[in-house]
């Protein structure tokens, strides 16, 4: 089937999560080859997508794991489960 | 996609509600045990919705506070680490209440229904890679993600920053998981397109907002 851009635009998320059936993809993949717009919309928020996924690298805050401790272990002293 | 849970995550799933049932027979230490893995995402998660520090600490401890008050209340048809998130995102949500409150601000429109056309860009395959790794694009990237509308912001927090799958992340928003995919499906382009504004605004590219089809 051929597709048109705004097609492609709803099955972008699903196209680059692999969540798509293969016909799909290869229909998507074929307008894209066509299309210069939505070949930089698929690249480049593949790219962002990509970028977002690298700051789960971030550090704590220095000193983010004792604090809580200290703040977890009065509750921790008192409370009771039972 | 596999259906079926590899046997290392369905023995860390394991392991987690045996450490809850000796946690909850009085082993209160082993709590800092069980949530040690995740003090990094639920950081994450109310920094990415506060974007502030200081604020998202306090959410994070209050979060695990109230994660170790209610353990006993844990089902067990989820993993710990998506109830750990939905409690994360209550706490946060309430603290972003409070401060519009405070600051009588207005609230966002949701966006939900609006239909939305990405700004075409047709060069983007002209801004190298490497560039993408640069400090400053990461500060653009986090600003984008801060000029979001709330109800899309949580949807990349969970689903594109914290790596959870779609259906974890209906679960935390209590939404469908085809509601899900199509907020996340509008939070990507806008974000992309917040995101290609400022760093064409940085490299003097220029931009066209896309006419519908």
């Amino acid at each position: 089937m051929k597709l048109d851009c705004k097609h492609i635009w709803r099955e972008l998320s699903n196209y680059l999560d692999g969540d798509i059936p293969p016909e799909v993809r290869r229909d998507v993949e074929a307008h894209a080859a066509q299309c210069r717009h939505c070949a930089a919309l698929l690249d480049s928020t593949h790219n962002v997508i990509v970028l977002i996924a690298d700051e789960r690298r971030l550090e704590l805050p220095i000193g983010f794991s004792e604090r809580l401790r200290k703040r977890l272990e009065k509750e921790l002293a008192t409370i009771r489960h039972d | 996609m596999s259906l079926t849970v590899p046997d290392s995550l369905a023995d860390k799933k394991e392991g987690e509600f045996e450490l809850i049932d000796r946690i909850l027979s009085g082993g209160h230490e082993l709590f800092y045990e069980l949530i040690a893995p995740y003090e990094r995402r639920v950081f994450m998660t109310a920094f990415d919705i506060l974007q502030v520090e200081a604020d998202a600490e306090e959410v994070a401890q209050e979060a695990f506070l109230k994660a170790f008050r209610g353990l006993r209340s844990f089902r067990r048809e989820a993993k710990f680490s998506t109830w750990l998130l939905r409690i994360t995102l209550n706490e946060a949500r309430m603290r972003l209440r409070k401060r519009r409150e405070v600051s009588l601000e207005s609230v966002f429109p949701t966006y939900e229904e609006a239909d939305y056309a990405p700004i075409l860009l047709a060069d983007w395959r002209e801004i190298p890679a490497e560039a993408l790794l640069r400090d400053e694009t990461r500060r653009l990237l986090r600003e984008s993600i801060a000029a979001l509308p709330e109800n899309y912001r949580e949807v990349i927090t969970l689903r594109d920053l914290n790596g959870l799958n779609n259906a974890e992340t209906a679960e935390i928003l209590g939404l469908t998981l085809g509601n899900t995919k199509v907020r996340l499906l509008r939070a990507r382009i806008m974000l992309r397109d917040l995101f290609v504004e400022r760093l064409g605004h940085k490299t003097g590219n220029r931009l066209s907002r896309g006419v519908r089809p």
